[in-house]
């Protein structure tokens, strides 16, 4: 039988609708799996007014077979299969005749039962009680109260419609009681209308100027959107954040092309896009990699016969780029150095003072990094830059189009005539802004990028801002998660360690008080974020584990070390080289005192040769370890296991002589300390 | 249509949903939201339906009367209705009606935008209400106001006066709008833009301001002390006005900035503590 459910809202953001469509669905088959009712074909759609949940319910339960345990039979039949008193009574307590009771083979032997077929529930009553409580629970990133309803929900619910086999189905949540009809269009056909199942309902509403598919929506825009713009031989400039916020805002879409003065087209690209998305929501056009003088919007309308909608969006268009332009021609009148002097004033966090003194810090971190990379980074274009990074904080630009932060600067600091090296790493220094935005192209953008998000992480943990589930107020994960970006994809190798040391001593006063602590936390936390990019990436969980054992030194060396686990786990020599990790911990498990190799006390053949290969292996391998060539330092380790299985085979490491034996400890010690320089191998899983 | 009948059909219509009709405060505020006619009214449990014009002051967006959209001075058409109807949209949307918009030739869009000022502890769950891509209204469900739940729910439509009466008239410049069919909102207005803004950014004594300000602070605990909320409320609205002025005159430091906030801010969620569990009763 067909389920059917629409939930009539006040406009909600596109990401509830997303996320409420999943959350209905997925709380409705649960009710159905523990209710044992069979379900298929369970779809959700949406729009800006509308949660819809449609599937193949069965109209009942499935029977249920129960066993009730009686006596055991050879209390309850004779020999012959005659039924004894006990037999005789169960079945009559059950009222059941004696031959159909069954024999039930339990772990105790062979009991006499009474097999009880139940009948399942109509799925109707169960809807009944589960759909208030479904609808209730759904959860929001924001919700909202209204009227005087105790129900919390993304925005107001208007009306619920709620059908079960082609019948209306009633029910309440709060105060809300749902109904048998719906209602098109708000604007255009907001009448009531009645459907007997969903695709009389999808139908009927396509003529009132709904259409209930997200999919379909987008599809629209693309294909109208694509005809508007055939004549110019032109595209829209594909922005899918954009497109899909678009086809869940709109009921009925409709395609718009509009024009604005071509004398716009002087003011930078990203100025120009930025106008023109936010508020407006309106797509660039460009013809290969040249934007054009139009626009692409969408309108919830079933047209624009008037061209009254285009006319407008142009007129407010217009007065946005005179803004921008009128933006851009005062901001130029200050230089951008004299804006710095006055970030002062600027609130960073009350804590941890003004973006003067996020610059200033910047600029110790950025030099540090630079002077550590060394010709790779110019220390003094990378300063300058981190001078001027946060100056246009105090531009109108960035004022009125705060997302071109950094990038307005930086186009600032271009018209100022400064270097590329320090343009470039003031447009860059917010990138990436997510996992899927670009990482900085130029070297100095890179690094002043780490400085920013670092300062940012290491300020937030030094003032004991937690990170937890989904609390993120400073953006700390995605700063994070940005540092480990630009550091495997820049090939940065820089100790991390040494690094934090810097930017918690440049920060001085205000993470004095507990050093230690910072650090430690600030390496849980980069701990959690590189594992989750790892496993992102694809790798296997225990070599992720494995490469962050030796600890977080080094990210790039982190990402070799993990990438040469991963191109060695087919290798024959793999895991009999774990196993030889893991029996070496095994032994110095117990073992917490060091002890020092005396080569004078090693008498047996076996542990001599081991202790001269080990040498060897170890000089060649810290050298490349120290050249980050972790796949060639492993294969180096490999060679360690003939020697080792040898001095396993012959020799005894607990003997009673005690300078025997700590001189065979101090052995392995050696050689685990080495292990562990590459991975810690005792987190990898050997498949059986 | 001018701005005065534009102001004279809201008026009406919302007299017709049994909106009280207050005049504007004589206070300079940065919004319609900050007069008491809002900010105690939906703090309590009683039913409050109000509609007014809130001229509102935020000094740093002075152009001197050179930029055609942007005023150091607006004028808001507030409305409250708590608890919030369940067709307030659809009033709304007559209202637009009321105005003479066709609205099937016109696109109209309520688009997310959650509203939020910790200053007053206050924020809600709401949309910018978008003709043809022009912002012409906040559109805003109270959740909380002076960090206490809201309950019943308020609603608040803020209407963009000057941006309603652009698109009406399509014109590109406000001062090109008539306040009245002799008078442009250039005639009214022009001088007083100019005027203010060297006022606001490069003249006002900072001095001045400042002692004002911390007069103002202490007074505004003294009345609290005694138990008279409205003085006290005006008094912030006072100290927050202040403020913003020594904010354009950039003269506020970051540790001073926060400071002065937080100061504000003690006194306004004191105001609204004693003024909720004086009327909790009702």
């Amino acid at each position: 039988m067909e389920f059917f459910l629409e939930i009539n809202t006040e406009e909600m953001p596109s990401a509830h609708i997303q996320s409420g469509v999943s959350q209905l669905q997925d709380k409705m088959k649960e009710v159905l799996d523990s209710g044992s009712i069979p379900f298929s074909q369970m779809k959700g759609y949406g729009t800006c007014r509308r949660l819809v949940v449609v599937g193949n319910f069965a109209p009942e339960q499935k029977e249920r077979v129960e066993d009730i345990i009686g006596p055991p039979r050879a209390a309850a039949f004779d020999e012959d299969g005659e039924a004894r008193p006990a037999a005789v009574g169960f079945a009559k307590k059950h009222g059941l005749s004696v031959d159909k009771l069954v024999v039930l083979k339990t772990d105790k032997g062979e009991y006499v039962g009474a097999r009880k077929i139940i009948k399942g529930a109509p799925t109707e009553d169960i809807l009944k009680e589960s759909l208030p409580r479904i609808i209730s629970s759904l959860s929001f990133p924001k919700m909202m109260r209204w009227g005087e309803s105790l129900l919390k929900f993304s925005r107001p619910i208007k009306n619920i419609l709620c059908l079960f086999g082609e019948k209306p189905f009633f029910f309440r949540v709060g105060e809300i009681s749902s109904s048998d009809f719906t209602t098109g269009h708000k604007i255009f056909s907001p009448t009531k209308v009645k459907a007997a199942n969903f695709s009389e309902y999808r139908n009927t509403l396509a003529d009132l100027h709904v259409i209930v598919d997200p999919e379909k929506r987008k599809r629209m825009i693309l294909k109208h959107a694509e005809n508007r713009l055939r004549s110019l031989g032109a595209q829209i400039y594909s922005d899918d954040e954009l497109l899909d916020k678009l086809s869940y805002d709109v009921e009925s879409p409709y395609v718009i092309l509009g024009s604005f003065p071509e004398d716009y087209l002087k003011l930078p690209l990203e100025v120009l896009s930025t106008a023109m998305k936010e508020v407006q929501n309106l797509f660039s056009v460009v013809k290969g990699k040249k934007q054009l003088p139009y626009f692409i919007g969408v309108a919830d309308v079933p047209d624009d016969s008037k061209s009254l909608i285009q006319e407008g969006n142009e007129r407010v268009l217009k007065a946005r780029l005179a803004d921008a332009r009128f933006f851009w021609e005062q901001d130029l009148k200050i230089r951008l150095r004299n804006r710095a002097d006055s970030l002062d004033r600027v609130i960073y966090q009350e804590k941890l003072g003004s973006y003067n003194d996020k610059a200033q810090r910047l600029k110790k971190i950025g030099v540090y990094l630079a002077s550590k990379l060394e010709a790779k980074g110019e220390k003094k274009s990378l300063g300058e830059a981190a001078d001027l990074c946060k100056a246009d904080l105090l531009t109108e630009m960035v004022r009125e189009f705060p997302t071109l932060q950094g990038k307005v600067g930086g186009l600032y600091a271009k018209e100022e005539g400064y270097a590329s090296g320090v343009w470039k790493a003031i447009y860059e220094h917010y990138q990436p802004v997510s996992m899927d935005d670009a990482v900085p192209a130029s070297f100095n953008g890179a690094l002043l990028s780490i400085a920013d998000k670092l300062d940012s992480i290491v300020g937030a943990v030094g003032i004991g801002m937690e990170v937890s589930g989904s609390k993120d107020p400073f953006g700390l994960r995605r700063n994070a998660q940005g540092i480990c970006k630009i550091v495997l994809e820049k090939k940065i190798d820089i100790d991390f360690s040494r690094l934090l040391d810097k930017v918690i001593a440049v920060y001085g006063e205000a993470c004095k008080q507990n050093k230690g602590d910072i650090k430690k936390r600030c390496f849980a936390f980069f701990r959690g974020r590189l594992r989750h990019i790892f496993e992102t990436l694809g790798f296997r969980y225990d070599l992720v584990n494995a490469a962050l054992g030796p600890g977080i030194d080094n990210i790039y060396y982190i990402y070799l070390r993990l990438k040469a686990l991963d191109s060695l786990k087919e290798s024959a020599h793999f895991e009999p080289m774990i196993l030889i990790a893991k029996r070496v911990n095994n032994i110095l498990r117990d073992q917490p005192q060091k002890y020092k190799i005396n080569s004078d006390l090693l008498f047996e053949k076996a542990e001599r040769e081991l202790h001269t290969t080990f040498t060897i292996i170890r000089e060649n391998a810290l050298e490349m370890i120290a050249r980050g060539d972790f796949t060639k330092a492993q294969r180096m380790l490999f060679r360690i296991r003939s020697p080792i299985n040898s001095f396993f085979d012959t020799v005894l490491v607990m003997v009673d002589d005690k300078r025997l034996k700590r001189n065979r400890i101090a052995l392995l010690q050696a050689i685990s300390k080495l292990l562990n320089e590459i991975a810690d191998y005792s987190q990898i899983v050997i498949s059986d | 249509m001018t701005i005065q009948t534009l102001i004279m059909n809201l008026q009406k219509f919302w007299a017709d949903q049994g909106c009280y009709l207050a005049q504007s405060y004589d206070l300079e505020v940065g919004a319609g939201t900050m007069t008491p006619d809002t900010f105690f009214r939906v703090l309590d449990k009683r039913p409050w339906r109000v509609a007014y014009v809130q001229p509102s002051r935020r000094p740093t967006d002075g152009r001197f009367g050179l930029n055609p959209h942007r005023v150091q001075k607006h004028f808001q058409y507030q409305v409250i209705m708590k608890p919030s109807p369940s067709n307030i949209q659809d009033l709304y949307l007559k209202s637009l009606t009321s105005l003479g918009i066709n609205l099937e030739d016109h696109d109209l869009r309520f688009d997310e935008d959650n509203w939020e000022s910790p200053t007053i502890g206050a924020w809600g769950v709401g949309w910018q209400v978008l003709l043809d891509g022009l912002e012409i209204t906040q559109f805003t469900y109270f959740q909380q106001a002076g960090g206490i739940d809201t309950f019943p729910v308020p609603v608040e439509i803020t209407y963009g006066l000057e941006r309603l009466e652009m698109f009406l008239e399509e014109k590109d410049s406000l001062y090109d709008l008539k306040w009245s069919e002799d008078v442009t909102y250039g005639d009214l207005r022009l001088v007083e833009e100019s005027e203010f803004s060297e006022y606001n950014f490069n003249q006002a004594d900072v001095k001045l301001l400042r002692k004002s300000f911390d007069m103002n602070i202490q007074e505004g605990q003294k009345m609290i002390d005694k138990d008279l909320l409205l003085p006290a409320y005006d008094i912030c609205l006072k100290c927050s006005h202040l403020f913003n002025l020594l904010d354009s005159r950039g003269a506020i430091s970051v540790t001073e900035r926060v400071k002065m906030i937080a100061q504000i801010r003690i006194l306004v969620n004191q105001v609204a503590e004693k003024y909720t569990s004086r009327e909790g009763s009702n």
